[in-house]
């Protein structure tokens, strides 16, 4: 280590050498600033001070070397002097050390100055003996950061360390001066000074640039030396016997042995082959076919399997030069390329190429094969029925309606008069008289062929007349009417005094039967209140033919008469428990039949045939034997909320009409559910009724529509009614939402008269 | 009494499970899963009940026959899986340890049929298992060549490994080879999509799609490792088949390949065919076939029958054209036809003019392909229709007859190029240098007929050879129908003039719309403004003309109310009414513009035909209300049935009448572009 250290040291001063010498160069050149120069002294006492306390040996060695070199180099073209004082210079400082440490100086005012040497720690720091050149303390940073001052950082002390000289002041003398021995161009960060490398370290790095060992006389490769030989020692290590083992062959081999064999016979063991060649031979052998199908059997079929369709073969528009009309127009391309890929019925446009030259590659083709691998694969199968049938076959053969005549088509009269909706028509039992009551509250009686008014009376400026009903019978025509809560008989003055009389007294003789009657009291003995109150209507109306008023405790919405002309019923569905009355003309007498029913009623009915009472709730018909008094039949049809229905004259059948738009045919001796149900129409129905002779029926609707209807009920149980709609009548203009209100058929003859929300009554035949 | 039965115990609950519950079955991922599938030919079902199938869970779910994933548990194949699986973990384990040389050994041993095309297993005793008999691999073909011809045809890529390619185009040539050797191809069909084959084998009709030669492109998203998983089955399909076609037609398998010849595009010429020496040719194998494939006719035999059916329509048409035909075929040796006298008698297939057998169709021709047609369809579909002589230019590659363009033994010349106009100027010294070509572009050889290679396909389908002139180069080309499409009575036909098929109404129509072109050329002719109303008028009458009837009727309904005489006015009376004015308006007219002859002239004429409208109108609206009062008494199950076939119906008959109308309009355009 001694001679490196040395070497070292004497590098340095080399370098304090070369730096004096550029300081004098840049004094003689005057281009360096003054706190440079500065500087450089002072970082020149510095070193030389450290240096001469730590070994005044080495430092004269170093010093001595130091000139030995600078006298060596003579071709340095600065002065020998200005070195030679330099040093002088040096020593001088250490002289002074041992005299006073200030100097005298005279100031600006001419008084006396001391001015003292700076403290040098390096004195008071004696005992750290590892104390060497000043540190930078900096720290971990890039030196780079002092670029563009003149130092290169602080000692301990907080002075600047001056940046050596360097750059062009150096750049003359180094062209001038040879490079010294162990000169590397680097940079200590530690110190700034340059970096120089003795011989020996030159020699070390060398070594390992050149991957050789570090040390030059280490051999790596020394000779073995035999401790154990085969050489039978003539004293052996050892003095046991030699095992048996060691004369036995080994049982582990000749396992392991075995097993490769076995490998090897097995074909698990191949001898090697490069990998290329291995590659091609797999090739080859999976190249084998033989024939799979040599002893085929024929498997029975599954019923579970369903084998994949098979894609319909190209049609004529996929041709690449199809016919002229298969060509799309332009807007059908312009429709076909607006939709969703997903919605296009032909995932292709028909194109025509023109020659097979310009026909390009499909596009799709991947995607379409792939999709229908996706097919194979991934969608549910299932075997579907397909109805290869022509679809008129379906349909049922019904007679065509000519060969159904008569029925009414046309509109043949049409009777203008009312103010507003007429809510009710009827025609007389004789068939010359249409009866019609409205919102004007007017009652008018019409010739039906003639459409002259004949009669006509005001029953109440308030509140419409509901219904209008004929008594039926010949013998007398007694015209009934409904407005609000009472129930008003008249007898329009048009048949001859005969008849008329003979209706009055029909009228009149329930009156004596009400005056023999004894009057009902209650256990108060108060007298109770009949349901209802039959009395005469007053002056103006007896004399306008209004002879007779029944007075019931709430609104009446329908009447139905006996086919007798003794009885009729009345419905006021707001009446609560008195919501179905029968009432006895003859008798000026009214009954309440039921104390309690399960619903609102709608309509009411006797049976045309039999001594049964027909009640529409708005669910169900019920349908009670007047004489038993009891519940016979609940008929459910099924729908919402029924508007009306009708008895076939057969008392068998029933049709009902619904305001929920259906129309049903129940067969009561079949079952209680219906037997057809119609829906024709587009609004609520109003009313249904059947014809009393011909096998024709009709329903009117809320759209302004009446349907005429074939039902023929055959007097047979094996045999199901026929029903064939024949015709629709369309004239009636709907008028807030409201329709045809009423129909009546003519007792005789295939006509309908029909009443309209629009204010007009229609005949139709 | 017998035990309660307990839900979800039987029936659809028990015979279908989910695909998440097959998975879990077979203990296989669900990619193996679907390699399963794809091989094993499983496919989901649709419950009758999905309901029950699914437990009364609503989740929408696939279903598998139960059955079916019973049977894989059994599969050979899943313990392949199992390997593969357990040694992917082995290499990730490996390779997680750094252990490099242990991961690459592994790597070594693993199948990696997606990067070399060569799966470690084979799938022979799948083919076995799902095709009993030859003929039921034969009827799933389809499929089969149509996938492996595309992939033949496409780019090699990372997903589609360059081997797998390869052995595409080989076993595909392959089976081209055994169907010229066998010449079974019957019909093909040139399409915007690619060129569609159909052939023959033992009773097979085998229908394929090849793409043209482009680079295809790929469009959408398309998973190649499930179409890899197909063609994978596939090639080893088509191996076996192959063998077996091979062998029963006494050729060794695999025939002969010829690297070098290939490398130069040889195509079908790199292979050669040997005779099987070893073992005695056998006859046709003895079909069998699975019970549920009915024996249908033969399909040469029905073919024929229907060309006889077609002749025979044609007869009752015109006897002329018969008659001219009969003097064509005058001169040959003919073989004497028996065309049936009267309907009703059976027809028996007859034999058939030797040389029409679609087998030496091309037999005496020898052909020169011109550099710019496909080659390689033309090549095939010549040499399968026993044309033994195929040139074509040097450019097309290896394997040629010739590629002398001059040679004197070339009887036909496929050319698909347009005439040039100005290059007959040019001398002829200006040299082709990609081709040699030795002709000037528009100099033809004599003695050669030159068409463009649709008259191949078309005599093809056709079975006899088409006349050159239509198919001339530059010519315009007839257009090319699908022989595969059959003819349905009541659909349009493209190859039946429009006359006979039209339905009486449009038929009706058409005319009217002539009358009305009359009436514009009249109105060209003098520009009267009385002629103009009178074409408004008709036209009026043409565009609404059930409107009218509707309002007639309405108007009657109206009016009918208020006077009794009225109301006895029937339509017809009304229509004739209507008649009447507008025969007055016209003399009116007449008067007006000074000419009455042609208006006369043409009123009888026009006013038969709207009477015959009217009356065609009146008619259709009658059979509406007759189906609609009908359809008021069906039950709403047969009625949603019967508005759903009506639709369908509807929706044909358009189509048809669209096309109807177009071709009308065409055919007026070109009767007018003559005239």
């Amino acid at each position: 280590m001694a001679p490196t250290k040395s070497s070292l040291k004497r590098k340095a001063s080399i370098v304090e050498a070369a730096a004096a010498a550029a300081e004098d160069h840049a004094q003689s050149d005057d281009e360096f600033g003054d706190g440079l120069l500065e500087g450089l002294l002072e970082d020149d006492s510095d070193d030389e001070s450290d240096a001469d306390f730590d070994d005044d040996a080495e430092a004269g060695s170093g010093d001595s070397s130091a000139e030995d070199d600078d006298l060596e180099s003579d071709d340095i073209p600065t002065d020998g002097e200005d070195l030679e004082k330099k040093l002088t210079n040096g020593f001088g400082n250490a002289e002074e050390d041992d005299g006073p440490n200030y100097r005298i100086e005279t100031d600006a005012n001419g008084g006396t100055r001391y001015i003292y040497d700076e403290i040098d720690p390096a004195v008071y720091d004696t005992d750290d003996s590892d104390a060497q050149e000043p540190v930078n303390t900096i720290g971990n940073i890039p030196l780079s950061f002092y670029d563009s001052y003149p130092h290169i950082g602080y000692d301990i002390n907080g002075k600047k360390i001056m940046r050596p000289a360097t750059g062009e002041a150096l750049d003359a003398l180094l062209e001038s001066i040879e490079v010294p021995e162990g000169w590397t161009g680097l940079t200590d960060p530690e110190t700034g000074k340059a970096l120089n490398l003795s011989r020996e370290q030159l020699e070390l790095l060398k070594r390992v640039q050149m991957n050789e060992l570090p040390e030059e006389d280490y051999d790596p490769y020394p000779d073995t030396v035999e401790w154990f030989t085969s050489m039978e020692e003539t004293m052996p290590l050892s003095a046991a016997p030699e095992p048996k083992r060691r004369f036995l062959p080994s049982k582990h081999e000749a396992k392991r042995v075995m097993k490769l064999v076995k490998a090897i016979r097995e074909g698990r063991i191949l001898p090697y082959k490069p990998p290329e060649e291995r590659e091609r031979e797999r090739e080859e052998e999976e190249e084998i076919h033989y024939d799979l199908w040599a002893e085929e059997t024929p498997r029975p079929p599954n019923v579970m399997h369903i084998p994949a369709p098979k894609p319909a073969p190209p049609g004529y528009d996929e041709s690449y030069n199809p016919p002229p009309e298969y060509l799309p127009t332009k807007a059908e391309r312009q429709a076909w390329e607006d939709a969703d890929p997903e919605e296009r019925e032909k995932e292709y446009l028909p194109q025509s190429h023109g020659s097979l030259r310009r026909t390009p590659a499909y596009d799709r083709l991947i995607y379409e094969r792939f999709s229908r691998s996706l097919d194979l694969y991934l969608a549910p199968r299932v075997r579907k029925m397909r109805l290869h049938i022509d679809p008129a076959s379906l349909l049922p053969k019904l007679p065509r309606p000519e060969e159904l005549r008569p029925f009414p088509s046309i509109a043949s009269v049409e009777y203008l008069g009312h103010d507003g909706r007429v809510r009710s028509v009827s025609i007389d039992p004789s068939g010359q008289w249409l009866a019609s009551g409205g919102d004007d509250g007017t009652v008018r009686v019409w010739g039906l062929t003639d459409g002259k008014q004949q009669w006509q009376v005001k029953l109440s400026s308030e509140d419409p007349v509901d219904v209008v009903r004929w008594r039926p019978g010949h013998e007398a025509t007694i015209l009934s009417a409904a407005v609000g809560e009472d129930i008003f008989f008249m007898i329009p003055s048009i048949e001859n005094p005969e008849v008329e009389q003979a209706s009055r007294d029909v009228l009149d003789a329930g009156f004596g039967y009400a005056a023999n009657a004894k009057q009902q009291t209650t256990a108060a003995g108060a007298r109770k209140d009949g349901p209802a109150k039959w009395s005469r209507p007053g002056g103006r109306l007896e004399d306008e033919g209004v002879l007779l008023k029944a007075t019931v405790r709430s609104s009446i919405k329908t009447i139905h008469w006996h086919r007798r002309g003794d009885f009729f019923t009345t419905v006021s569905p707001s009446g609560q428990r008195s919501a179905v009355a029968i009432h006895t003309l003859s008798k000026h007498q009214t009954q309440i039949p039921f104390r309690k029913l399960p619903g609102i009623p709608q309509a009411a009915a006797f049976s045309p045939s039999k001594p049964l009472l027909f009640v529409a709730l708005q669910r169900s018909i019920r349908v009670y034997d007047l004489q038993r008094q009891e519940l016979v039949k609940t008929v459910q049809p099924g729908c919402r909320w029924i508007s009306s229905f009708d008895i076939h004259p057969a008392g068998d059948n029933l049709v009902v009409g619904s305001y929920d738009r259906r129309l049903l045919w129940h067969d009561l001796e079949m079952s209680p559910k219906p037997y057809k149900t119609m829906r024709f129409h587009e609004q609520a129905i109003r009313s249904v009724k059947f014809h009393r002779s011909y096998p024709i029926w009709a329903d009117s609707s809320d759209d302004g529509t009446i349907q005429i209807y074939h039902g023929k009920v055959v007097n047979d149980l094996m045999e199901a009614p026929q029903i064939v709609p024949l015709k629709t009548l369309s004239g009636h203009k709907v008028k807030q939402r409201l329709g045809v209100t009423d129909i009546d058929w003519h007792p005789k003859n295939p006509w309908i008269v029909s009443a309209g929300a629009d204010g007009s009554i229609r005949l139709w035949t | 009494m017998g035990r309660v039965k307990k839900k979800g115990d039987s029936g659809n609950a028990k015979n279908y499970i989910t695909r998440t519950q097959a998975v879990k079955k077979l203990q296989i991922s669900l990619p193996d899963f679907r390699k399963l599938c794809i091989w094993k030919g499983i496919f989901p079902r649709e419950p009758r009940n999905r309901k029950k199938a699914n437990k009364s869970s609503t989740a929408s779910t696939t279903f598998y026959y139960a059955k079916d994933v019973q049977y894989l548990l059994h599969e050979p194949l899943l313990g392949k899986f199992r390997e593969q699986k357990t040694l992917e973990k082995k290499i990730s384990r490996a390779l997680g340890r750094g252990d490099v040389t242990d991961a690459s050994r592994l790597e070594r041993n693993a199948a990696r049929p997606d990067k070399t095309g060569k799966p470690r297993y084979t799938l022979d005793n799948v083919i076995r298992e799902r095709y009993p008999t030859f003929v039921d691999a034969l009827r799933d073909l389809d499929d089969c060549l149509s996938m492996l011809f595309l992939f033949a045809n496409l780019p090699s890529t990372s997903t589609v490994p360059a081997k797998m390619i390869a052995r595409c185009e080989r076993l595909c040539l392959e089976f081209q080879h055994y169907l010229i050797k066998s010449q079974s191809v019957r019909k093909s069909f040139l399409s915007i999509k690619g060129i569609y084959y159909q052939a023959n084998i033992q009773g097979e009709d085998i229908l394929w799609l090849v793409p043209y030669k482009f680079n295809q492109r790929v469009v959408g998203d398309v998973d190649f490792r499930i179409m890899g998983t197909f063609v994978e089955f596939y090639m080893t399909l088509l191996g076996f088949i192959n063998f077996r076609l091979y062998t029963s037609i006494g050729l060794k398998y695999p025939p002969k390949f010829d690297q070098a010849k290939d490398d130069e595009a040889g195509e079908l010429g790199a292979f050669k065919l040997e005779g099987n020496h070893t073992a005695t040719v056998p006859s046709e194998p003895a079909q069998l076939t699975n019970g549920d494939s009915e024996a249908g006719p033969d399909p040469k035999t029905q073919a024929q029958v229907d060309k006889l059916i077609q002749q025979m329509k044609e007869t009752d048409v015109d006897g002329q054209q018969n008659e001219t035909e009969a003097e064509k075929e005058g001169p040959t040796d003919a073989i004497d036809k028996f065309e049936p006298a009267a309907p009703g008698g059976d027809v028996l297939p007859q034999p058939i003019y030797a040389g029409n057998e679609p087998e030496s169709l091309f037999a005496n021709c020898t052909f020169f392909l011109s550099r710019e047609t496909p080659r390689q369809p033309l090549e095939f579909l010549l040499r399968s229709f026993g044309c033994k002589r195929v040139g074509w230019a040097a450019v097309l590659g290896e394997g040629a007859y010739t590629t002398n363009e001059l040679d004197p033994s070339i009887t036909h010349q496929v050319v698909d190029r347009p005439v040039v106009q100005a290059a007959m100027e040019e001398d002829g010294d200006a040299e082709d240098n990609q081709t040699s070509q030795k002709l000037a572009p528009n100099q033809r050889v004599p003695g050669r007929i030159y068409v463009q290679p649709q008259w191949v396909w078309d005599s093809i389908n056709d079975e006899e050879l088409k006349r050159p002139d239509q198919y001339a180069p530059g010519a315009q080309l007839p257009p090319h129908l699908s022989p595969f499409v059959q003819p349905i009575q009541g659909a349009y036909d493209p190859t039946i003039p429009l006359e006979e098929q039209e339905p009486e109404g449009e038929a009706l129509q058409d005319s009217e719309e002539e009358v009305d072109e009359e009436d514009k050329d009249v109105e060209d002719a003098d520009d009267s403004l009385a002629v103009r109303k009178l074409k408004a008028l008709s036209d009026g009458m043409d565009v609404a003309p059930s409107d009218e009837e509707d309002e007639d009727e309405v108007d009657g309904d109206d009016f009918g109310g208020f006077s009794e005489d009225e109301k006895d006015a029937n339509e017809d009376e009304d229509d004739e009414e209507q008649a009447a004015e507008l025969q007055e308006q016209r003399e009116l007219e007449a008067e007006l513009s000074g000419k009455s002859i042609k208006q006369a002239d043409a009123n009888p004429r026009s006013k038969a035909k709207l009477e015959a409208r009217k009356k065609l109108a009146k008619q259709a609206k009658e059979e509406e209300e007759e189906v609609e009062r009908a359809k008021g008494m069906l039950s709403k199950k047969k009625r949603k049935l019967f508005e759903q076939m009506q639709y369908t119906n509807n929706k044909k008959s358009t189509e048809d009448q669209k096309l109807r109308e177009k071709r009308r309009k065409l055919e007026k355009k070109t009767a007018k572009g003559k005239a």
